[in-house]
């Protein structure tokens, strides 16, 4: 084989390849642009560019309103997971103390624990606490990471004592020397953490589907698939309505995941192949 | 006296909320799940193993079992023989390469809602992509999502679609570990291409298979949402996975016992098979040190 058409075996291998990525994302790219085409365009088989489906789904159908309350949920999970499991980390890894490698244990017993068992049992704690139907019903039983807390405290144990021996001297409290030494050191394995904990609860399905009736506080999600629903598998569907609506649903994780997918790839293969 | 106090203040808002969210209510599923309730009564009253029992006699409970083993079955190996094919073909640190993986991956991390319903569109008889293929060539429609014969392999489609990015990426991460040297030695010996797959990489990246086949299969028995938005178990149970079913005996039958004796089965299911993760783990660890 020459050299030549070496190159261009690579030239086509690549084009394949590429190619190939684009077929496997299809069904993803063509469900975003059938959502801004209208229902007549898309049925004749035609091409018609609208906003009209945006339009729809948020003014009819709430979208909107969906859109900010999956912000609000997730944010918050996100900002109190990642706090409780960094100050736990944190103990956990710097501090000796009675009973904590039980509560260590404790933590890393969660890993295994599948979340399902849990959910009557909490519907009937929110339900006793008035809480369902509100944010804070779908925040709290969200909040606790073990795998955060877990993974974070690996993390810190491979950072020098001696940092927070020397911010000690200088007379810093412990919890300076979380914010001051241990935190910023840990910025990466801190964000990347808290990706996974933020797509994990936008994502989240069955819990707001058993806790939220309202539909004012319906997630994205939920919102998606109560509007798919309206008539699930009979083809009397507006589908590029509900194209719009799930469009909303992914693209802000989207847009992120273009940003951020190292970190992200970087976290999940951290956790799983050490 | 502060100092010592501080590590228990700095655990205490993760664990209370792990000990009020996740343990509790692990011994209140068991003692639910000895009861009979239906949510609204005001009396709980004991009724010992009778939940099992019923549960263990009603053909809801076995043909769930069956589904969700079926779909392990096939979804598992399917999976890992896919990602191992797809990392090892993109093993090389090229633009195209990340590029291609980034697209894999993009499913793994995007809502599962939203896949489903793309999905329910993909397949649906009179108006999906797949359909419409079909008809080009001439043939008749195919009730996809309505024959009981093809709904669970249609799932396993969707899943596998939307799972393979990760396990890819865990491939790759494991393939980048092994050291050239072990195909440096093995193109020396003359080594074909497939001959050096099965005889370097396959057994070097073991550890990694064994990882993803136990994380696969503990997912297998959690699948709930691609079913409840494609097919809501139907039809005529074809698709109807263990937690699709506690999901309605729970929340649209309010049998709380019942729904909670279905939990607790699933749940030892679960804690036998993450046993079984924790000594591979434990035994990858001690391999490595």
């Amino acid at each position: 084989m020459t050299r030549e058409t070496s190159a261009h075996a690579l030239w086509l291998i690549n084009g394949l390849t590429l190619l190939a990525a684009v077929i496997f994302l299809s069904p993803v790219l063509y469900s975003i642009w059938m959502s801004f085409q209208t229902s007549d365009a898309y049925y004749s088989g035609g091409i018609d560019f609208t906003l009209r489906n945006y339009d729809v789904a948020v003014g009819q159908y709430n979208f909107a309103r969906y859109l900010l309350n999956s912000v609000i949920v997730s944010g918050i999970v996100t900002l109190l997971g990642i706090s409780f499991a960094t100050m736990a980390a944190f103990a956990f890894a710097r501090f000796e103390f009675r009973g904590g490698n039980l509560m260590f244990g404790a933590v890393v017993a969660t890993l295994m624990i599948p979340s399902h068992i849990t959910l009557i049992p909490n519907y009937l704690t929110l339900a006793r606490a008035g809480m369902l139907d509100s944010y804070a019903g779908l925040i709290l039983p969200a909040i606790s990471s073990g795998f955060a807390a877990f993974f974070l405290r690996q993390y810190i144990r491979g950072i020098p004592r001696a940092l927070d021996e020397a911010a000690y001297m200088d007379g810093a409290t412990p919890l300076k020397v979380l914010w001051r030494v241990i935190v910023p050191i840990s910025k990466p394995a801190i964000f990347s953490m808290a990706l996974q904990l933020f797509i994990a609860e936008w994502n989240n399905y069955i819990w707001p589907l058993v806790a939220i009736s309202e539909s004012d506080l319906f997630t994205l999600q939920i919102g998606l698939a109560r509007l798919y629903r309206v008539n699930p598998g009979e083809d009397v569907i507006d589908w590029p309505l509900v194209m719009a609506a799930s469009t909303i649903t992914i693209l802000p994780v989207l847009l992120g995941f273009v940003l951020v997918e190292r970190h992200l790839v970087r976290g999940i293969t951290m956790g799983a192949v050490k | 006296m502060l100092r010592k106090l501080t590590p228990y203040l700095f655990v205490l808002p993760l664990l209370g909320f792990m000990a009020v969210f996740t343990y509790y209510p692990i011994l209140q599923s068991v003692n639910l799940s000895f009861r009979e309730w239906d949510f609204m009564s005001p009396t709980k009253p004991w009724v010992g193993l009778d939940n099992y029992r019923l549960l263990l006699t009603t053909r809801d409970f076995w043909n769930s079992l069956k589904v969700t083993a079926v779909f392990a079955l096939i979804s598992v190996p399917l999976r890992l023989a896919l990602a191992l094919a797809v990392a090892s073909f993109l093993i090389r640190e090229t633009a195209v390469s990340r590029i291609s993986r980034g697209a894999i991956f993009l499913p793994a991390v995007t809502s599962t809602v939203s896949i489903a319903v793309v999905f329910s569109w993909v397949f649906s008889t009179d108006y999906g992509a797949i359909n419409g293929f079909i008809a080009l060539l001439g043939f008749d429609k195919v009730p996809w999502m309505q024959d009981p014969q093809l709904a669970l392999y249609v799932i396993i489609f969707v899943n596998t679609w939307k799972q393979l990015g990760y396990d890819v990426i865990i491939y790759t991460a494991g393939l980048q570990a092994i050291s050239m040297e072990y195909y440096d030695a093995a193109a020396v010996d003359g080594g074909r291409r497939f001959h050096v797959f099965r005889r370097v990489t396959f057994p070097l990246v073991m550890p990694t298979t064994y990882f993803l086949l136990v994380i696969s299969v503990i997912d297998a028995f959690q699948v709930f949402t691609i079913v409840d938005v494609m097919t809501r178990g139907g039809p005529a149970g074809a698709t109807d996975m263990i937690v699709n079913m506690l999901y309605r005996v729970g929340f649209t039958l309010f049998d709380i016992g019942t729904g909670s004796a279905l939990a607790v089965l699933l749940f030892i299911l679960l804690i036998a098979l993450a046993l079984v993760k924790a000594r591979v783990i434990g035994r990858r660890v001690h391999y490595d040190s």
